[in-house]
């Protein structure tokens, strides 16, 4: 049934086709039906002028023979009146008709000789009220009605009946039956055949509209799935082109756009291809020189204690610029390297609480740093370097803009989901911030981040990184109340995340005027 | 003092490693193409190869391979690129270890004197894992008498594995134990040397009896008649 449902609001195919055959159908009733009680209403007629005039013939003809029998010693009226009852047997199966003959009430006792009638037929069936009509008429008078045997058969028939004199004086009522049932059987094949027909036809119907609706339908059903394959990203996909109708037509202009398509992005993708190769070269082209100053200034700096103090200081400097230069050079490649599509996870089994106790001693942290992590190991597949990298931004953020209020890093797992969530109580962030958290190179207070050689990436690539894995990197935060940054991993890579194990907005938040930054968005 | 040769096209970059290197305590011998760099290896055989990556003419890979053909000697690769590929491709040509540009001078040093360093003062001198007999003095390993070169990583991989045979190494304990990092997640150097030390010394590396991987943790010594006299 939902099967069915599901094809109806789907398929146009299924839908025109159902509607076709319904509306032929209804159609098919009406007109067959006015058919049949027309034709039924004009075989009824015929058979009922037939009896009649058949009736009228064969009475005027039994009143001719016994008014005869008054004058024609050899004419007896006996026999005449048995013939009255004699139907001509012609076929046995079929019965020709019947004949009753009733006295009229008035008439005598004695007059009731001649009552009878050709077969043992049921007498009542010919009711007082029809009777006092035939009476009543010198014409012959006539009506449907069932005739009844003695032996329970029932046929649906036409009677007529007439008056007439027996010799002498006494009046009779005649009625012949005339059997319906040929009548019946003709109208009941020619019901059967207009069903059959009409049946037939509704098929034919069917099979006539799938194909042309399908011949309609498919080139439209194979653009759709082409634009699905273009969306999808296979950019080669054409449609096939038959005919020059509307169609056809069609399929030129989708073509025609799929080509357009095609050069566009192929345009973009080869400048922001060239764009990438430019950043990572120059990243890469950078990195020698840099090398030989690095160790120039490191040589400098050792033996800053033979130089004078402006010097000294100098090489002091020097070096920690080279450091930050160097810094920036790798993020900025990592940067790249997300553009170009070129970052490879590099998966192994890890205990994430571990890795967060790892960064956070590396970290040093001066201050309240608490870690709260489940006893048991909190296993996940990961990319541990990203992680690790991940973890050291976030912590090293917290810690920087914690204004000494403490950190507290929370781990919590659920069926297939892992959650590190960094809290610190510091300074936090607005909301008109927040929205800017993650972009490149954007700095809420850049003094603050200086402090700790930050490049402003650190974020963006936490975000790319959590993306990479599949899963989310979403931040809380509130002026003076500090922020809140939650990383959620599937355990297993390729499987969606459900749920998160711990909720971005911190439990120990205020109740009013929350927001928080969800980066599905960015 | 050791030697170290220095192979680099950049004439800055080279003569500033030698200007760090000499201060470190090595003597240092520049190259600065790959071309011709096995004549100068073979007439002043260096105690270790430092190797930019990048050269014109034979690229460093191709030179790390044919020093390897005809020497054990230590090799440290420079390299502008982290990616992947090239890292691995440089440890299949045979490079111990390398060192992504822009690098501390003092952790080059450092990482140099790791290679250099002479393993096997301890009291076990003579260890066998499986049917390989491993002379710690000699630093020869040997089947049914006859020797197998390792290269000295190699070596030092085999018997810090060797010397406490069923404990299980993870790969991290591995590269502080033989490579000297200290904060390193860069495990492919294990998985790379794994390999190539399986090809040299079992008999099937497909399906390996001395060197056992231990699934999601590292490697252990095979337990197949390890023991120590």
């Amino acid at each position: 049934m939902n099967r069915l449902l599901r094809s109806w609001r789907t398929s146009i195919l299924v839908r025109v086709t159902a509607i076709t055959i319904i509306l032929s159908a209804v159609l098919i009733l009406v007109v067959g039906s006015l058919l049949s009680s027309q034709i039924s209403n004009g075989v009824f007629r015929e058979k009922m002028s037939a009896s009649i005039s058949e009736a009228d013939s064969l009475s005027n003809y039994s009143q001719g023979q016994l008014d005869s029998t008054i004058y024609r010693a050899d004419l007896k009226l006996q026999t005449v009146i048995d013939n009255i009852f004699h139907v001509e047997d012609v076929n046995a199966n079929v019965i020709q008709r019947e004949v009753i003959l009733l006295p009229t009430p008035k008439a005598s006792l004695k007059s009731n000789m001649y009552q009878g009638s050709s077969n043992f037929l049921d007498f009542s069936i010919i009711d007082s009220k029809f009777r006092e009509q035939v009476r009543a008429h010198a014409t012959a008078q006539s009506k449907y009605l069932t005739i009844k045997y003695l032996n329970g058969l029932h046929v649906n028939g036409i009677v007529v009946g007439s008056t007439i004199t027996i010799p002498k004086d006494m009046v009779y009522e005649i009625y012949y039956l005339f059997p319906l049932t040929q009548q019946q059987q003709l109208i009941g094949l020619i019901d059967a055949l207009l069903w059959i027909s009409g049946a037939v036809l509704i098929f034919l119907i069917a099979l006539i509209t799938w194909y042309v609706t399908g011949r309609i339908v498919r080139p439209v059903r194979e653009a759709a799935e082409i634009a699905e394959e273009l969306t999808a990203g296979d950019l080669g996909r054409r449609l096939a082109i038959r005919g020059e109708d509307e169609l056809g037509r069609l399929a030129i202009a989708f073509n025609e756009m799929a080509v357009s398509l095609q050069q566009q992005i192929s345009r973009l993708e080869n400048l922001s291809r060239l764009q990438q190769r430019f950043v990572s070269d120059v990243s890469h082209e950078l990195r020698t020189p840099l090398t030989t100053i690095r160790m120039a200034s490191q040589v400098l700096f050792d033996a800053r204690h033979n130089l004078d103090p402006a010097s000294a200081r100098s090489s002091e400097l020097l070096i920690a610029q080279i450091e930050r230069f160097e810094t920036l050079l790798t993020d900025l490649l990592e940067v790249s390297r997300f553009d170009a599509r070129a970052a490879i996870l590099e998966m192994r089994e890890v205990d994430i609480s571990i890795l967060v106790r790892q960064v956070a001693d590396q970290l040093h942290a001066p201050g309240d740093l608490r870690v709260d992590a489940p006893a048991s190991p909190v296993n996940s597949h990961v990319d541990p370097r990203r992680i690790e990298r991940i973890l050291r931004n976030l912590i090293s953020n917290a810690i920087d803009h914690s204004e000494g209020k403490g950190v507290v890093i929370r781990v919590a797992e659920s069926d297939h989901e892992v959650s590190v969530g960094v809290r610190d109580y510091g300074i936090g962030f607005s909301e008109r911030e927040g929205e800017r958290l993650f972009d490149r190179f954007w700095r809420a207070d850049p003094s603050r981040s200086r402090l700790r050689g930050g490049t402003g990436l650190g974020l963006a690539i936490a975000l790319e990184d959590a993306q990479l894995h599949e899963g989310t990197l979403k931040a809380w935060g509130r002026p003076g109340l500090g922020a809140h940054f939650v990383l959620t991993l599937p355990k297993s890579p390729g499987i969606p995340l459900s749920s998160e194990p711990i909720p971005v907005i911190p439990q120990d938040a205020p109740s009013t005027a929350l927001f928080e930054i969800d980066t599905d968005d960015i | 003092m050791p030697l170290v040769m220095v192979v680099d096209d950049d004439q800055d970059l080279a003569e500033m490693l030698g200007i760090v290197l000499n201060g470190s305590g090595f003597e240092v011998d520049l190259v600065n193409s790959g071309d011709g760099v096995m004549e100068i290896f073979r007439a002043n055989v260096p105690d270790l190869v430092l190797l930019d990556v990048m050269l014109p003419g034979i690229d460093g890979i191709e030179v790390c391979r044919l020093i390897r053909q005809e020497s054990m000697v230590p090799i440290v690769m420079l390299t502008a690129k982290g990616d992947t590929h090239d890292v691995v491709l440089g440890l299949e040509a045979g490079a111990d270890d390398y060192m992504v540009k822009p690098f501390n001078p003092s952790e080059l040093v450092a990482r140099l004197k790791v290679r250099l360093r002479r393993t096997g003062s301890d009291t076990v001198t003579s260890l066998r894992i499986g049917d390989l007999a491993v002379d710690q003095v000699a630093h020869t390993i040997a089947r049914d008498g006859k020797s197998i070169p390792l290269t000295r990583l190699e070596f030092d991989l085999l018997v810090a594995l060797a010397k406490e045979p069923g404990r299980v190494f993870t790969r991290e304990a591995l590269l502080s134990e033989v490579w000297g990092y200290q904060h390193a997640t860069d495990t492919r150097l294990v998985n790379v040397h794994i390999q190539r030390l399986r090809s040299k010394i079992e008999r099937d590396a497909d399906n390996p009896e001395l060197i056992l991987t231990v699934r999601g943790v590292g490697y252990k010594a095979g337990s197949a008649g390890t023991s120590e006299k």
